[in-house]
């Protein structure tokens, strides 16, 4: 609609501000007519007639029309009527062109805003005040004009507004009509400043020169900022588009610095942007062609300064004026181009060197050292030439490293690979990790400079990292691949060996028997070494540091040092000293230990282990380092770190243990107790007597081969958690984790490995035992011959419950603390048992007198208190009834019927039986029964039935049996 | 829709004449292309364009069918894509050659039919109208009443007196 009049007329009065103006027209109107003649009137109304029999584009079109037109033409079309005006005068068509400048601000705009409701809301509630005040000054007047009395305060206050228009900004109860007549109101106040005198208002020059950062976003008030704006820069833009030659132009002619021609121009480029009017393509390439112009003869003193070395005046008083005019694109590119490492003027020294001169499978990094060195002093120099040359605003020092790292280091190091992959894959895993590591050091030591952003650290490093893209697939599957060949290398290596050892493998087990004593000794001194790190590890690991390569830092140690000490010389030195007496302490206790192992040689050997894990611990910390470049390639090496630890578990278990595991128990199977001893004692039959070497041979190997393989498993577990868990290449916890998955894997494979061993074992040590007690059990042992009572006197256990609890005690102790406790509980608990049946079994076998009964109850005695010493409390009941049975012969009954002799018939018994009834024998026989009915006695482990099994081994048995059996069974039995 | 470049389609205007279109001619029309694709079956029923004069569609149908392979206009039309707009084709410009009374009959039927690009060339040749006239001029060409004083024109002379091209 139209806007209200500032006219106090008698629309004022009228209820709306649309009232107000239609009242105004009319009032207009009705001037005119009376002005004009009757003949205008009828020329008014046939216009009139003619508008309407017309077209009437509707308001958005015109709006849209009027978004074509340039802003000379909006300025004549705002004079054509209050309609187009209006339209002219939108806010948002002049925020529109701010903002294509680049210079709206919306949240400012906003909070302007805001604070402007706040005043207002206050002016309001002070207006209101004083307006109570006055109306209670009116109501004196009388109260006829309580509804007049606001109208007039309004038209009252329409007055004020004219009066102090800009000195308070004021609220109106109406606030929309205000709004709209604000714009209206400060327009007046704006033009004020300029002369009103028309024609070119002098151009303020250097105002101009900053006139876009002067913008302030004020809704309501963006066409005034607009208009200064365009003030400044219109005239230079129109001139500039128009000009035919471009040293012609106004710009040129009013600046002479070529700061300012630069300032000014950056500021026309923008202003173009605000250009929707038809032709507005043309008129941007010519601005553009002017400013390429422009820059370019910049750039030429730019280079000038460059040739000279002219840091901090030609270049960096150019380098300014080239980044003001445009960001300075061209200025670091012809920067960058006269870099003399980039141009290749100076040349840093020749990766392929790092080939030269050294053994197959390795690689001398002190070239390629030297080169990132190299590289980095000069970045650290340019760093500071960038400083003083080039203003903050822009950032030359990244695109000077990527620029590098395109070029330079991405051929250098491309050529370097293929080189070294055609040298084999051992040389080119080598070249490839090492050369990451010494870039990633590089990365380190480079300086930003000033204008770096504050990510320049993290930039770089992917800019660096990107040079390695393309050979970190192929390093990673190689890496594998390597560790693989090399691993199954070993492990057939050490097989070939053995095949061709197989010969004498033969006497090495025989000759073994006699180094017991060297290798428990062995062992023990080997659990030493290998606990020892275990305890210690956090500060360095004994394989890390056993494998340690010159040219790669242990990261366990390296670490540490490494990120204080930004020159890359140093890294080398930095993990030496520390760890150097474990290094040599192992390696020396692993020589001896090879040495005296040599009995299981055969079945599996520590030292391919330890070979396999220093393999692998090669491979993955090679891997690990790329681990440290992010995206894709991170995760892709950390898995890899996983694989190479799930291949080497692999081959370590399944090529390696298994096997000799497999090999043990098929050893332990075929053991035949006599056939050993006899072909023992023919080879050896001066040495000693087969007892004393107290060991069933492929047990006591096998027994070595848990506790090696133990070793190993341990050795695996410091490895995964040095390796794997201490630098998060692998979590722990992750139970989906493949490595962590594998090494459960391992550890079920070596502990079922160990318990079918061991359940085998078990059968052997049994049979072995059963032999000694089958041989060496002399029948006079429990029965003494009755003619020698001296002789009996000797009390104690004899030779063969000796020699079986040797056997049994050597064997049981070996496995301790070389096994799971339970694994080794069920193991000791299943040897008791065995024993015990075995026992049983035994003494059935024998035939005991009560004199006898004594050795027997010692013997029992020796037994019991070998089992008291296993601590396997489940067993001491049983043992504890062996024992008990002892006094069934203890007993000693009388032979009935003296007079029979020694006759032992059944008639003899039976005469007994019927005849004698109250006799010593039917009393001591008596006494006996009570014993074998004596539940209690034997805690249930033998029924009466089982211990009277017993008693039949008594020597006088059938001469007391039926004495024991009628006390038995009673009286009853008797009648029967 | 089987072979939709043969297919025609049948439009009435708003003084009751029949006009046969091909269809693909009349789609630069998104008002009759929505229309085709709810009714379903295009050819049959005739499409009535209600507020376009008979001559009036003729001539938006003659410029349908000169850029009947124009690429499909894009939905954002925000400020962005207005600064991109390109000048007029000599065709269009050709075309555009009416007197105003049609032209505007024209723009109104392209803002009726919603064809944004016909829309786009008549409000620039619109704004060719208008640029370099003097408010006066303006006036006499559109037909607009002038309802400032004199005085009220001047202060708005005066306060857009920095545009003013020097």
């Amino acid at each position: 609609m139209s806007r209200p009049s500032s006219a106090t007329g008698p629309g004022g009065r009228s209820s709306t501000p649309s009232g107000t103006a239609r009242n105004l027209a009319n009032l207009r109107k009705a001037q005119m007519t009376g002005l004009r003649s009757d003949d205008n009137v009828l020329a008014s109304l046939r216009a009139t007639q003619i508008v309407a029999s017309k077209p009437v584009l509707p308001a958005e079109l015109i709006a849209t029309i009027l978004d074509y037109l340039p802003v000379s033409d909006l300025a004549r079309c705002a004079r054509v009527s209050r309609r187009l005006q209006e339209m002219v005068y939108d806010d948002t068509r002049w925020i529109q062109k701010l903002k294509a400048m680049g210079v709206w601000n919306d949240g400012e705009a906003r909070q302007r805003f805001d604070e402007n409701m706040k005043k207002k809301a206050e002016a309001q509630r002070s207006r209101e005040v004083e307006e109570a005040r006055r109306a209670g000054g009116q109501s004196m007047n009388g109260h006829s004009g309580a509804g007049r009395g606001h109208a007039r305060s309004s038209t009252l206050f329409d007055v004020g507004l004219e009066e102090e228009k800009h000195k308070i900004s004021i609220g109106q109860a109406d606030s929309p009509e205000r709004q709209r007549r604000a714009p209206l109101a400060d327009g007046f106040d704006e033009l004020t400043i300029s002369p009103a005198g028309g024609g070119l208002p002098p151009l303020d020059t250097t105002a101009a020169l900053t006139i876009l950062s002067q913008v302030r976003s004020i809704r309501g008030r963006a066409r005034q900022e607009f208009g200064k704006v365009y003030g400044a820069l219109g005239p230079l833009y129109n001139n500039l588009v128009r000009s035919r030659n471009q040293s012609e132009a106004l710009i040129f002619r009013t600046y002479r610095d070529p700061e300012q021609q630069a300032q000014i121009l950056s500021q026309l480029n923008r202003f173009s942007k605000c250009d929707h009017s038809e032709g507005w393509a043309s008129r941007e390439a010519k601005l553009e062609s002017t400013i390429v112009a422009f820059e370019n003869a910049v750039l030429r003193e730019f280079q000038q300064g460059l040739a000279a070395n002219d840091i901090d005046g030609r270049m960096k008083r150019y380098a300014h004026v080239l980044v003001t005019a445009n960001g300075g694109a061209v200025g670091i590119d012809a920067y960058l181009n006269n870099d003399p490492v980039v141009n290749r003027s100076r040349r840093l020294g020749n990766l392929l060197d790092c080939l030269e001169s050294v053994a197959p499978g390795h690689v001398d990094l002190n070239p390629s050292q030297s080169f990132f060195e190299r590289l980095s002093e000069h970045m650290v120099d340019q760093a500071s030439v960038i400083d003083r040359v080039f203003p903050p605003s822009v950032d030359v020092l990244m695109p000077l490293l990527s620029r590098l790292c395109d070029d330079l280091i991405s051929d250098s190091v491309t050529a370097l690979f293929d080189e070294a992959h055609s040298r084999g894959i051992e040389t080119y895993v080598k070249a490839v990790s090492g050369v990451f590591e010494q870039s990633l050091r590089f990365v380190a030591s480079i300086k930003p400079c000033k204008s770096s952003p504050p990510d320049f650290v993290e930039q770089a490093r992917q800019t660096v990292i990107l040079c390695f893209d393309k050979h970190i697939d192929l390093y990673l599957a190689e890496e594998l691949a390597f560790f693989k060949t090399r691993s199954n290398a070993e492990v057939e290596r050490w097989e070939k060996e053995l095949s061709e050892q197989e010969a004498n493998a033969e006497s090495f087990f025989m000759s073994n028997i006699q180094r017991q004593a060297a290798k428990r000794d062995f062992l023990s001194s080997f659990k030493k070494v290998v606990m020892m790190p275990v305890t210690a590890f956090p500060l360095s690991s004994p394989f890390g540091s056993s494998k340690q390569a010159p040219t790669q830092p242990n990261p366990a140690t390296g670490s540490t040092s490494r990120p204080m000490t930004p020159s890359l010389g140093d890294s080398n030195r930095s993990s030496t000293p520390q760890p150097e007496p474990p290094t040599t302490e192992l390696a020396a206790k692993a020589a001896i230990m090879n040495n005296r192992l040599e009995g299981i040689k055969s079945l599996f050997s520590i030292e391919v282990a330890l070979n396999l894990t220093h393999h692998a611990k090669a491979s993955i910390e090679r891997a690990a380092i790329l681990t440290k470049s992010e995206g894709k390639h991170g995760p892709a090496a950390r898995e890899q770190c996983e694989t190479i630890f799930v291949e080497l578990l692999d081959i370590l278990g399944g090529k390696h243990i298994r096997p000799g595991f497999d090999k043990a128990v098929e050893h332990l199977g075929n053991y035949n107790p006599r056939e050993v001893r006899e072909y023992k004692s023919s080879q050896a039959p001066s040495s000693q007597d087969p007892s004393a070497a107290g060991g069933v041979e492929p047990l006591v190997t096998f027994l070595e081969l848990v506790n090696v393989g133990d070793l190993i498993q341990q050795m695996i577990d410091v490895f995964y958690s040095q390796e794997l868990v201490a630098p998060r290449l692998s979590d722990r916890d992750d139970f989906l984790n493949p490595a962590g998955k594998e090494k459960k894997r391992f550890e079920q494979m070596l502990d079922e490995r160990v318990a079918a061993g061991l359940n085998k074992g078990i059968d052997v040590l049994m049979h072995e035992v059963e032999y000694i007690a089958a041989t060496t059990q002399l029948p006079t042992d429990f029965n003494p011959p009755a003619t020698a009572p001296g002789a009996a006197v000797d009390i104690g256990p004899t030779s063969t419950a000796t020699a079986i609890i040797s056997t049994v005690s050597s064997h049981t102790s070996m496995l301790s603390g070389s096994t799971d406790k339970t694994t080794l509980d069920i193991f000791t608990q299943e040897v008791g048992l065995r024993l015990f049946t075995l026992l049983c079994k035994h003494i059935k076998r024998q035939r005991i007198s009560s004199a006898g009964a004594v050795t027997l109850i010692s013997d029992l005695n020796a037994y019991a208190s070998f089992v008291s010493s296993l601590r396997q409390k489940p067993l001491l009941p049983y043992y504890a009834a062996l024992r008990e049975l002892g006094a069934i012969y203890l007993v000693a009954i009388d032979p009935p019927g003296t007079y029979f002799g020694g006759g032992k018939g059944g008639k003899a018994k039976r005469a007994s039986l019927l005849s004698t009834k109250a006799s010593s024998t039917s009393l001591q026989a008596k006494e006996l029964a009570t014993i074998i009915a004596d539940g209690q006695r034997f805690r249930g482990i033998f029924p009466a039935e089982e211990v009277c099994e017993f008693a039949e081994r008594r020597a006088d048995w059938y001469l007391v049996r039926g004495d024991v059996e009628g006390a038995m069974y009673g009286v009853g039995c008797c009648v029967m | 829709m089987s072979s939709e470049g043969e297919q025609t389609v049948k439009l009435v205007s708003s003084d009751n004449v029949e006009i046969v279109t091909e269809r693909k001619v009349a789609e630069r029309s998104m008002l009759i292309k929505n229309m085709i694709e709810d009714l379903g079956a295009p050819g049959e029923e005739p499409i009535p364009i209600m507020n376009v004069s008979e001559n009036v569609l003729k001539k938006v149908l003659e410029w349908c069918a000169q850029h009947k392979n124009d690429p499909a206009p894009t939905q954002d039309d925000d400020a962005d894509s207005r600064k991109k707009t390109t000048d007029i084709e000599e065709w269009d410009q050709k075309f555009m050659q009416v007197d105003q009374e049609m032209l505007f009959e024209i723009i109104l039927a392209a803002n009726y039919m919603d064809i944004k690009a016909l829309l786009d060339v008549g409000c620039k040749t619109v704004a060719n109208m208008i640029k370099g006239k003097s408010p006066e001029e303006i006036r006499k060409t559109f037909n607009i009443q002038n309802d400032f004083t004199p005085e009220e024109e001047d202060q708005i002379r005066r306060e857009n007196e920095w545009a003013e091209d020097r």
